[in-house]
């Protein structure tokens, strides 16, 4: 009698799946074919996959390639780009399903130069192009521009495969202090290591919970492993004696830094549950006018500073020069000289054109288009002097933020001259940057690609700012006391019977027979 | 068996296949799932015996037979590792699976019904919390110096205790929090098979005097243990796979001796440093142990109480 239901369902079923499975191809189509039909021929059409770098105007946005800034980039340089994020944290894995399944972009972002694990060894692989024929046709601007450090790192077996954005000042962590708490203990800026330790103290006493603020791993908690110059980075390779050995060889002054961290925790200076604090309570923390003093990237300070504000009304923020270790010297590391770079795939057709595109980025028009906008929508202009407001609600400043720094590909990132020009903050902040960050920070020798004893044991290896695993659960312990500090040695003992025997033998192998394949990158301060 | 016969029994079969042909086809999409999301993907494993390059593939990666396993037993950290795992498995198949088992006993003798709906969807809700979420509140109430717990220690007394700062809590923490976060939500299944109980059964042993105790430990437990048997053989199949995100969240320097498990150490090795071929080895390694196991666990089952799986 009802025997139709059960194969209606079955049919309705069926078709709801195929439908399912069909609806995300149509509703693709439509939209490419159309943008393709107003302008054919001459666009440059390419595909490009961007980090969204957590910044909140991408990943808010419901469809960047239908965003009005996108849509104006493109019609300034008559292209036609398809915008493909890859969400910030789950980056790395993103990028690698990308190539495993072979379903590679036009043009590719990477993060840090040629062998960047997000690349998974794909230039060697041979899936990029080399660049460096067009971008002597196409790309003067961008060779001129664009710092020799930069290309060193996008360089592979002598030629260029990527197309880098440069930061000319790569100094950017840097020691923040509460100005106000500061004029209160009557102290002066400090310097050495001493003095900040009696900075420190002054604080606990008058009241703040946390004198310097830490967090887990000592991510940008690091400043003191800078004065004494025993970062256990990836960059962080020197030479003692005729050897090249990690920095955090040097026993006496990895001891002398744990030892001022241990002083540190066992004074009530750092947060006694610092192994624990991750980065938001971190953040949550510091604006919340609970800390002193932390450490942290400078180009972020206007903006933590008007957050500070909403709670402390008299907060003032201020960045100091780094406390300065036995040689005089301190800082926290350099970051990379190139933080983007964009590969093209070598089945590409058009890629004189895209490397046009790129070159665009560093005309007088790109940077008035990136800095400002569009005139008679965000800024105004009269008789060439400028008059642009910054926004100050969250989302005008997520897109401000977004404009200058994630759309505006290729540009010195260091800081964005035209809009902190414009203020007294401002200024104030590209001087800080240009004197006291420039002389500051701590650099090694680097090998790139990194040592492949590194790269197959994870448990020896140290990322870019942070300690192989191996030695970072003994520098917490040692600092949370349940091991003594003496003990060092010991450890160091353990991280070569653990693979650290094979990194010193590659490490001097590679810095003494300086093979093509290798490039041995040597400190920058 | 003559020919005709066995004609005669294909026959059969169509035509069975044809008077059912909705629901075979309502399956269809169920097999191509399984086929497709399931069975294909398995075939991925074979990395594990090679050199695997993502550029080269399956067909072109060079084959190394044992040697990503000969790695996994030889590496400095795999027995402390492994260690971790059996134990954090035995605690969790030891206090984590009785835990729905009570909190749905004790639930069921509630009698007023409003209270019992109030308390069941408020032992649910943490299952809807992402682990991150979790060990939020978890580092939140366990920090010596504000959480809710420390003072209750003091309060009485003690030295307040860093719990995530210490190797020896690790575990307990791990344990309990999967407690808090999962139990409510396991006891969905119990509950069900309560309801399923036929009352007169109580009302006999009523009539025989039985009090609630007795009525408990003769009728309800045995009434549950088919359903107790059953999850039982699924969670031992499942004894080493404790869960990668559970872990991870609360993994830190000073704690990771004893709470590094395998989910975590894969994840470390093979996502973040590329080891594929070695990690799909380790992974491997945890489903043959896992399907071991349930074999044995399904066996011994059948043999003692009759409950398997298959």
């Amino acid at each position: 009698m009802k025997k139709w239901i059960p194969t209606t369902m079955a049919v309705v079923l069926l078709a709801g799946v195929m439908a399912a499975c069909s609806n995300s191809k149509s509703a693709e189509q439509p939209t490419s074919s159309a943008a393709a039909s107003t302008k054919p021929a001459e666009k440059t059409k390419f595909s490009i996959s961007l980090r969204t770098l957590a910044f909140g105007h991408v990943e808010k946005s419901p469809d960047i390639n239908q965003d009005k800034w996108v849509k104006k980039l493109e019609e300034l340089t008559n292209s036609d780009m398809n915008i493909v994020l890859v969400p910030h944290k789950e980056y790395e894995q993103k990028m690698i399903q990308m190539f495993a399944t072979n379903d590679i972009p036009d043009v590719v972002q990477a993060n840090g130069g040629v062998n960047g694990k997000e690349l998974a060894g794909s230039v060697k692989a041979g899936v990029f192009m080399p660049l460096d024929d067009l971008l002597k046709k196409y790309g003067q601007n961008l060779l001129k521009k664009v710092p020799k450090e930069a290309w060193d790192k996008v360089t592979y077996q002598g030629k260029i495969f990527a197309i880098p954005e440069y930061l000319s000042n790569p100094s950017r962590r840097a020691i923040f202090v509460r100005k106000d708490l500061l004029d209160k203990t009557g102290l002066g800026v400090p310097k050495t290591v001493d003095e900040y330790m009696n900075v420190l103290r002054k604080f606990k006493e008058m009241g703040v919970e946390n004198p310097y603020m830490g967090r887990e791993n000592f991510k940008y908690a690091d400043s003191f492993f800078g004065a004494y110059d025993v970062f256990p980075y990836l960059s962080m390779f020197e030479k003692q004696g005729d050897q090249v050995l990690p920095k955090f060889y040097d026993t006496e002054n990895m001891m002398k830094a744990l030892q001022t961290y241990k002083t540190m925790f066992d004074e009530g200076l750092i947060n006694k549950e610092f192994a624990t604090i991750n980065a938001t309570v971190f953040k949550n923390t510091i604006l919340a006018g609970k800390a002193g003093m932390w450490s942290m990237n400078a180009n972020e300070m206007l903006q933590w500073e008007t957050q500070l504000k909403t709670t402390v009304p008299t907060g003032d923020i201020e960045i100091i020069p780094a406390p300065t270790g036995p040689d005089g010297k301190g800082g926290h590391y350099l970051y990379g000289a190139a933080p983007r770079a964009y590969f093209i795939n070598k089945n590409v057709k058009n890629a004189a054109q895209i490397v046009q595109f790129f070159d665009w980025m560093m005309s007088p028009e790109a940077e008035k288009f990136f800095t400002f906008g569009i005139a008679g929508d965000t800024y105004t202009e009269t008789n060439g002097k400028i008059d642009y407001k910054a926004p100050t609600d969250t989302a005008g400043v997520d897109e401000e933020r977004y404009r200058q720094s994630f759309l505006w590909l290729v540009q010195d990132t260091t800081y964005n001259k035209g809009t902190l020009g414009l203020t007294e903050e401002g200024k104030k902040l590209m001087n800080i940057f240009d004197t006291t960050l420039k002389n500051e920070g701590r650099d090694g020798i680097e090998f790139e690609p990194r040592l492949d004893s590194l790269a197959k044991n994870p448990d020896i290896s140290p990322i870019s700012d942070q300690a192989p695993p191996v030695l970072l659960s003994h520098m917490v312990k040692m600092v949370y006391g349940k091991e003594p500090i003496s003990d060092w040695p010991k450890v160091l003992e353990e991280w070569k019977s653990k693979g650290g025997n094979d990194v010193i033998k590659e490490a001097n192998d590679k810095f003494n027979s300086k093979d093509s394949g290798t490039t041995v990158i040597m400190p920058r301060k | 068996m003559n020919q005709r016969a066995q004609v005669s029994k294909g026959k059969a079969m169509l035509r069975t296949f044809w008077k059912y042909k909705a629901l075979y086809l309502i399956s269809l999409p169920g097999i191509i799932y399984f086929i497709v999301f399931k069975y294909v993907p398995l075939l991925g494993s074979v990395i594990a015996f090679q050199d695997y390059n993502i550029f080269d593939g399956f067909t072109g990666s060079k084959w190394v037979g044992f040697d990503n396993f000969t790695r996994m037993f030889a590496h400095y950290d795999f027995l402390n590792i492994l260690k971790n795992t059996v134990l954090i498995g035995v605690y969790d198949l030891l206090l984590g699976f009785p835990a729905p088992i009570i909190l749905a006993l004790l639930l069921n003798e509630l009698r007023l019904v409003v209270y019992k709906r109030v308390l069941q969807t408020v032992v649910y809700m943490p299952h809807f919390l992402s682990w991150v979420i979790v060990s939020g509140i978890a580092i939140g109430i366990l920090s010596p110096s504000t959480g809710a717990v420390n003072h209750f220690i003091t309060w009485l007394g003690f030295e307040p205790i860093y719990f995530l700062g210490e190797e020896s809590w690790i575990r307990s923490v791990l344990i309990t929090s999967g407690i808090w976060r999962d139990s409510g939500y396991g006891t969905i299944i119990y509950l069900a098979a309560l309801a399923g109980i036929n009352p007169d059964l109580y009302e006999a042993s009523e009539v025989d005097g039985a009090n609630r105790w007795r009525q408990t430990i003769s009728i309800t437990l045995p009434s549950l243990l088919p359903t107790i048997m059953i999850l039982f053989l699924l969670h031992i199949g499942k004894f080493l796979d404790f869960g990668f995100e559970r872990v991870f969240v609360f993994l830190n320097p000073l704690n990771k001796e004893n709470g590094e498990i395998l989910d975590t150490y894969i994840y470390s090795q093979g996502l973040l440093a590329q080891q594929f071929s070695y990690t799909t080895a380790i992974g491997l390694f945890k489903a043959v142990v896992g399907v071991i196991f349930i074999v044995t666990g399904n066996l011994l089952s059948k043999k003692t109480t009759g409950e398997s799986l298959y």
